[in-house]
């Protein structure tokens, strides 16, 4: 297999007015084509009083677009058998097309509509507000994203964009007006900091000479920067929410960690893995589940973003289990930074790791997700191809030091929510 | 476009003489292989006192098999970078893996262990059992759950759809290990299975080394066909529920046909006019992706309008009648009673006008297109080849196929007159409380 053909390995492109073109090569046999647009347009780029506005805009540009209401642009996609997706972050919005390999270039154009040509029509606005109020709503009451955004909102000072998910409240989506989300719109979908990932059985120039053509409209600009006040080290906190009448308490124990380009990363991630990010492997998931019955899940997570990251241990628990549970929890992660992994348990977790690899490989679907993480993150164009090798470098000792600074307890907050009132 | 069938891969099928039946679907440049056990058993072979056995037992075949102590199952598997699970339904419960495809022979390993001589021990059930209280808990969190439960139990009263495949809260307390161990010795056996193997290995090899590790399992298995029938309904039924949350929330069902019934791919149909989801059909996955369907009737009617936030359709294929359902989560402000009134209307239209000639083109057109890359990924084939041979044959799959594509919409119209009686409706509404929690 060539390099050009490896689905493991990207091909950086030209740069349309700043915008960053990257080919990727389908899996062998795959029929289906993946393109993913993503801009700088996250929830940490809204305006002062105006939260919410990224989030608006996201969905929104999936709605309607160019010459097609959204009624139009619905019937355009099932007829060509493919399906649109979008996704918001604190730090970026994407839009991803899928669909026959055979279709690429004018699903491509649906893509680039879809992102320079949002339509905004007032009754789409009046819609995917009250979706978002709902949405909010329902953060508050459900415990399990109530319990995610409380942990966020005691980690992150306030004005960091990490601290909110993106709904905005009741009154700032309220008074957001279509103009504004236009301006916004404008000023974020641009080509400066945002990349353009294809995977199509199609040359590297090809889809550069469509995406000049498609794409041709936007004009160079610069990435917006955004405004991160210092997450200043806290000392542990502890909160619960009392939400009577639900059945199950979820439990959140986490902290401010490293960003995707620290070099600790690798070995952040691999203890991460160990701690309850490989689930059925994990310490969490052996100990709270397995061993103690305690829970249905038990797992943890590490978000390592572009201008920074956070780690969470989750885990979901009866009314009369919780308390036993978030101490387990806690002593889990302090673990990690306690002692030193055994290097038979390290092995087994990294060689898991490594092995999954094939199985991100099985369809277009999931190779393209490889390839818009490496770009979003401007890692080097074999950096999958590499992986193993990075992981294979990362010893006991390097893990146990990761988790001094990445999953480090002594900082974290923690936080129940659900019918925790109730013995 | 695939004018004889779904375009599924090329597989070789057959039994062996203790009744397994195996599928073997090769893709040579795969670079996994995927191993799907499909059981014919689910829901609907528990009774009142064991429900949710199905689903107990599918966790206990994690717990320990003659080669496989504890967690060894989880172990063998992602060590080598596979990735595992399982999944219980109604009329069938599905167990899948999928490695690189060099590590083939460690699931036909497990699978072959496990199909009928799981340990299921005293302790591992007592250890289990508050797993699944809280896998339980976890999904009464919301109220959809809650709604869909109460649904069913309403909608059936001798038939076993009635309870949820999670099993109610005291069958799930007070089943005894013995009780579970008694299930599991008279319905998983090789009689009711399906072994698939989908992805990249050697067909020939690969069906010797099946021979070799499940020829020596005794033929077991129970009839797991129910022969409890559920009468027509007389009347409307409606509950009313009310509990923490944050919008009015409804479900409305209809008393619907059975997977055999000649009028499946009409009701398909009308559930992808109404819903705008195409399910087994979806462009994607199996089940397709969650998407909003902006021009599918109930987003236009209620949607659109500003009468809900949310509302689609559901309708899956079931080895017997089962339920057609609507649901929608009302706008805020919006009544429930309004919600439910403006839902009638729609289902009314369609059942006097039927569907236009332009909705029939658009859902069979984003159908046909659907299917195309169904089977990308040795996953997705596993799945879609199993799912349909455990509901039948895989030839369901192109007959349903078919006949969605034949289906006139004079049909269709005629389904949704027989569908949507005013007698076979079960409605369950949901009123939130409200609160959003004390510090």
């Amino acid at each position: 297999m060539t390099d050009a053909n490896d689905p493991m390995r990207v091909e950086y492109g030209a740069e349309l007015a700043g915008l960053q073109v990257v080919r990727q090569s389908p899996p062998p046999a795959a029929a289906s084509f993946s393109a993913t647009y993503v801009g700088p347009a996250g929830w940490g780029f809204d305006p002062p009083g105006r939260e919410g506005t990224a989030r608006l805009v996201n969905q929104l540009i999936a709605s309607a677009a160019g010459k097609y209401d959204r009624v139009e642009l619905a019937r355009r996609l099932d007829r060509a058998g493919a399906t649109l997706s979008h996704q918001c972050s604190p730090e970026s919005a994407e839009a991803t097309i899928w669909g026959p390999a055979t279709e690429w270039l004018p699903l491509l154009g649906i893509l680039a509509d879809v992102v320079l040509r949002p339509r905004f029509d007032p009754a789409d606005v009046a819609r995917v507000r009250r979706q978002v109020l709902e949405r909010q709503l329902r953060e508050l009451a459900q415990p399990a994203p109530r319990a995610d955004r409380e942990m966020l909102r005691a980690v992150f000072p306030k004005g960091h964009p990490y601290r909110e998910t993106g709904l905005g409240d009741r009154r700032t989506v309220g008074r957001l007006g279509r103009s504004e989300l236009v301006r916004f719109h404008r000023e974020h979908y641009t080509s400066g900091g945002a990349i353009l990932v294809v995977t199509a059985p199609a040359r590297l120039a090809s889809i550069e000479r469509a995406a000049r053509r498609l794409f041709g409209r936007f004009e160079r600009s610069r990435a917006p920067q955004p405004t991160l006040p210092p997450v200043a080290a806290r000392s542990a906190t502890v909160r619960s929410i009392d939400l009577p009448g639900r059945s199950q308490v979820e439990v959140r124990v986490g902290g401010p960690s490293v960003a995707r380009s620290d070099p600790e990363y690798p070995a952040a991630f691999l203890a991460n893995e160990l701690l309850g990010g490989r689930p059925l492997l994990s310490r969490l998931f052996q100990r709270i589940r397995e061993r103690g019955g305690l829970a249905y899940h038990a797992s943890s997570e590490l978000e390592a973003m572009r201008w920074g990251g956070y780690w969470m241990a989750q885990a979901g628990t009866g009314a009369d289990r919780w308390r036993r549970v978030v101490p387990m929890l806690a002593d889990e992660v302090d673990r990690l930074r306690r002692t030193t992994v055994r290097p038979a348990e390290l092995r087994v977790i990294r060689e898991s790791a490594i092995g999954e690899i094939p199985l991100a490989l099985e369809s277009t679907i999931e190779a393209h997700d490889l390839a818009v993480d490496l770009a979003y993150h401007h890692l080097p164009a074999d950096y999958w191809a590499r992986w193993p090798g990075l992981l294979r470098a990362v010893g006991p000792a390097d893990v146990r030091r990761a988790a001094e600074t990445a999953i480090d307890r002594r900082t974290a907050a923690t936080v129940v929510a659900g019918p925790v009132g109730q013995r | 476009m695939q004018p004889h069938g779904v375009p599924r891969p090329p597989t070789r099928s057959f039994s062996l003489p203790n009744g397994l039946r195996v599928v073997l679907a090769p893709s040579r440049s795969s670079p996994t292989a995927s191993v799907w056990v499909w059981y014919r058993v689910g829901s609907k072979n528990e009774r009142p006192g064991i429900t949710g056995a199905s689903h107990w037992v599918e966790h206990m075949l994690f717990q320990g098999s003659p080669r496989y102590g504890k967690g060894e199952i989880d172990r063998a598997v992602v060590s080598v970078g596979g990735e595992l699970n399982a999944f219980t339904d109604a009329d069938f419960t599905a167990y899948f893996t999928t490695v690189p495809r060099e590590h083939l022979a460690v699931p036909l390993d497990i699978e072959s262990d496990r199909m009928t001589r799981a340990l299921i021990t005293d302790q591992e059930v007592e250890r289990e059992r508050t797993v699944i209280h809280s896998e339980r808990e976890g999904n009464e969190n919301w109220p959809e759950f809650r709604v869909e439960e109460e649904l069913f139990q309403l909608g059936f009263r001798v038939h076993p759809y009635r309870w949820d495949a999670l099993g109610r809260r005291r069958d799930i307390e007070q089943m005894s290990p013995a009780e579970l161990r008694e299930y599991y010795r008279r319905f998983y056996g090789t009689r009711n299975a399906i072994l698939v193997i989908a992805g990249g290995f050697d067909p020939r090899a690969t069906a010797a080394e099946v021979r070799r590790r499940f020829s020596p399992l005794p033929a077991s298995g129970e009839s797991v066909d129910v022969k409890d029938v559920e009468p027509e309904p007389r009347g409307e039924r409606r509950s009313e529920l009310s509990g923490p949350g944050t919008t009015p929330y409804l479900q409305i069902g209809w008393r619907s046909p059975a997977l055999a019934d000649p009028e499946t791919p009409a009701t398909m149909l009308l559930d992808a006019l109404l819903g705008g989801e195409t399910r087994m059909f979806a462009a994607g996955s199996v089940w397709g992706r969650s998407a909003e369907h902006p021009s599918a009737r109930l987003y236009r009617a209620l949607v659109d309008t500003g009468l809900a936030v949310h509302a689609t359709s559901d309708w899956r294929p079931r080895a017997y009648p089962g339920l057609f359902t609507v649901q929608a989560q009302a706008a805020r402000g919006v009544s429930l009673d309004r919600l439910e009134s403006a839902i009638g209307a729609v289902v009314a239209r369609l059942a006097r006008y039927g569907p236009t000639a332009a909705e029939m083109d658009d859902v069979r057109t984003k159908i046909r297109r659907g299917v195309a890359l169904s089977y990308e990924g040795a996953s997705r084939a596993g799945f879609r080849l199993g799912y349909f041979s455990v509901l039948r044959s895989m030839a369901l799959e192109d007959e349903l196929f078919r006949g969605i594509l034949r289906v006139p919409a004079r049909e269709v119209r005629e389904r949704a007159r027989a569908l949507f009686r005013d007698e076979a409706r079960v409605v369950v509404r949901y009123e939130p409380t409200g609160e959003a929690g004390r510090d």
